[in-house]
């Protein structure tokens, strides 16, 4: 088996803006081969691993692995992601992990295992070899830079050492923060791994892991690679083994990810809430120091703490944004990443109770001056803003694709999301003033439903599935 | 680079000085309208720069969905190019026409608002889109994931006129449309379309001249990002 290509670049070129920082590679990862990128800072030894982790978009090229029976599957080409990803191991520069995770959560993620199933040992066996087992119960926040360093790097490692296959592992400056010892680990890991037929990549400035590579690629000025020979030292040791076969990251795995971290530390639900809050008391004390207000005013400060709640950047954004924890769910999903974080990262739950809350708190007792279906078809635009929640969502992902999204203003791009809202805000001044009707008029509180829900999935299916069509 | 600056400033000059004139124009020569075709004879005035400003705001937001398209399909230096300098322009003239609307329509119409008005809203998103993109360009590394994800705003702003124009027609019909004397569909005197369109031809003057500088200005920032990155590779070697 040794000598075949795990993963292979052909005819690779990616662009810095208008500079190739990559141009005309040709690579082949052969199994149980230690290949090691070295070169200047800014040279693009992160951009050679993103490649082959098929994120960064290709000028011209394409990426493929193979499989077993050497046949290949195309990942990324120059039009986009082509197909998911088989399993791999990944370390990214700043280690790809949120904060509330603890340690021990972290590693289950990515060995894709349970805590019954007889390899829990292997796991702790994993931990206690980097100094890591007394700290498996922590939240990874909790751990010094070198410690979150040991994590990251045993997470990059751990799909290979539970996979009874090889596969490829991507390091991306693994030694940066590591001790001494924590490094001579290090080497020997790998030199044990690759006997065991993984192919790894690494990206280091580090002279002690450069001297146990197989080969060394020097990415050189104008995005050319050299390749030469390297020295191939470090120890194979005793180190622990799996073969029971392991499952590829799922979205079933995103959607308990982001539902957990949100039990741990509930700042989406706080931060949606707290604004829409605030709204509503405002909107109370305006009805109340100026009297009566007509319906089509007092329909949109109804909904209005529900459409505050669906507008607000969601907190999983800022979870992907942490150590680039995003970076690693994307390489793992590949294009779904993006409609189902949009789903998870809308506001669901908030809006029903909160428009109801609203109206109990804005008609009070007044609600005899109502129709009464007013407050009988109270969800049906609520359900709608949901969807609206969905294209807010959808668009702070978009804006989130940017290096620095902090510094973009996001909320222009919201403007759009006024008419579902007002056409939202028509629908139930039609219920408050003349009830439900069945027709199909436009002046029915039905179809204004649905035609702002239409509004709002185009919007959405416009941002999820344009960038990566 | 000395006859792009002076040609650039020549269009800018003489684009000010026409549109100065057509404004003094539009105040002493050309008549006022009926006050029973129009609410607010005097305030129509406002046209002539109002509907230049749009023309060419029409022109840069072209240029910007050019751009835009041939980027994401082709990754072509000159579609990034297009798309920058229309983003620039699409702010500057559509920031014109937002501006000058409002004030037009709380005369005519006795509000300065009509969420109802379906160019008005379209300029007004495509204005918030193009000022998304010219923050965010300024404040991003230049990247290929940058320019993708940029281009594709471009892309999503010019897929919101359709949605808006839905959205806006159901909210026409929902509400009584806001009450005209007359249509603007009414033909203009030839004195009136006399100066809007040296309006228009000076406005052009100044989109071109602007156009130039701020593509050259992109073009100087880029060799310039480009010098650095040798030097850095330089000081390293």
């Amino acid at each position: 088996m040794v000598g075949d290509a795990l993963l292979e670049l052909k005819d690779l070129n990616v662009l810095r803006g208008s500079r190739e920082v990559l141009k005309d590679v040709n690579f082949k990862l052969n199994y149980g081969e230690i290949v090691v990128l070295v070169g200047d800072n800014g040279a693009g030894k992160s951009t050679f691993i993103e490649s082959c982790a098929g994120i960064v978009p290709f000028k011209n090229g394409e990426l493929y692995f193979h499989d077993e029976e050497n046949s290949q599957n195309l990942i990324r080409n120059h039009q986009g992601r082509q197909s998911n990803i088989p399993k791999i191991g990944v370390t990214l520069q700043k280690d790809g992990i949120c904060g509330e995770e603890t340690v021990e959560e972290r590693i289950l993620i990515v060995s894709e295992k349970s805590y019954k199933n007889s390899d829990a040992d292997k796991l702790g066996q994993i931990l206690s070899d980097w100094g890591l087992n007394h700290r498996k119960s922590d939240r990874v926040s909790l751990l010094s830079g070198g410690l979150k360093r040991r994590l990251s790097v045993i997470c990059g490692l751990a799909p290979a050492i539970f996979s009874p296959k090889p596969m490829p592992v991507l390091l991306d400056e693994p030694s940066v923060g590591l001790d001494k010892s924590a490094r001579i680990l290090f080497i020997n890991w790998i030199r044990t791994m690759a006997s065991r037929g993984h192919g790894i990549i690494i990206a280091t400035h580090n002279n002690d892991v450069i001297k146990c590579a197989d080969r060394i690629i020097k990415i050189g000025k104008k995005g050319k690679i050299k390749e030469s020979i390297g020295k191939s030292e470090g120890t194979i040791v005793e180190m622990p083994a799996c073969n029971s076969s392991s499952n590829l990251i799922s979205i079933r795995d995103l959607t308990s990810w982001a539902m957990k971290m949100e039990i741990r530390n509930p700042i989406d639900t706080v931060g949606r809430a707290t604004p829409a809050l605030v709204a509503l008391l405002l909107s109370y004390s305006i009805i109340e120091g100026n009297g009566p207000l007509s319906v089509d005013i007092l329909s949109s400060l109804i909904l209005l703490p529900a459409f505050i709640t669906c507008i607000i950047s969601p907190a999983i954004i800022n979870r992907f944004n942490e150590a680039e924890c995003g970076k690693w769910w994307h390489i793992m999903l590949g294009s779904k990443i993006r409609p189902i974080s949009s789903f998870l990262g809308a506001s669901m739950i908030l809006p029903i109770p909160l428009t109801y809350l609203s109206w109990f708190i804005l008609i009070g007792n007044k609600s005899d001056e109502y129709s009464y279906d007013a407050l009988l078809w109270l969800w049906l635009p609520t359900l709608s803003l949901i969807t609206v929640g969905m294209a807010s969502s959808a668009l702070h992902f978009l804006v989130s694709d940017l290096r620095r999204s902090n510094s973009s203003a996001g909320s222009l791009l919201l403007i759009a999301l006024i008419w579902p809202f007002l056409e939202l805000s028509d629908a139930l001044s039609i219920l408050m003033t003349s009830g439900m009707s069945y027709s199909l008029s436009i002046q029915s509180p039905i179809i204004g439903c649905i035609i702002a829900s239409i509004s709002s999935m185009l919007i959405w299916i416009v941002v999820v599935y344009l960038p990566d069509y | 680079m000395v006859v792009t600056k002076g040609a650039s400033l020549l269009f800018i000059i003489i684009g000010l000085v026409g549109a100065s004139i057509s404004i003094l124009l539009g105040f002493i020569w050309v008549p006022s309208l009926d006050p029973s075709t129009v609410n607010g004879p005097e305030s129509f005035r406002i046209i002539y720069w109002h509907v230049s400003f749009a023309w060419c705001s029409f022109l840069a937001f072209l240029l910007l969905f050019i751009g835009s398209i041939i980027w994401y399909l082709k990754k072509d230096e000159i579609g990034w190019r297009c798309f920058s300098v229309g983003s620039d322009m699409g702010l500057l003239f559509g920031m014109g026409v937002i501006t000058s609307g409002p004030i037009w329509g709380s005369v005519a119409w006795g509000k300065p608002w009509d969420w109802g008005d379906l160019r008005l809203n379209s300029f007004a998103l495509l204005t918030s889109v193009a000022l998304f993109l010219v923050l965010a360009r300024r404040a991003q590394q230049d990247t290929n994931q940058t320019r993708d994800t940029l281009s594709i705003v471009g892309l999503f702003g010019f897929s919101l006129v359709p949605i808006t124009a839905m959205a806006t027609t159901w909210y026409q019909n929902q509400h009584p449309p806001i009450v005209v004397v007359s249509s603007e569909d009414t033909g203009l005197p030839s004195d009136m379309l006399f100066v809007l369109i040296l309006s228009f031809i000076s406005f052009c003057f100044i989109f071109v001249g602007f156009s130039i500088i701020t593509d050259r200005i992109h073009q100087l920032e880029l060799k310039m990002e480009n010098n650095q990155i040798n030097l850095d590779e330089g000081w390293l070697n």
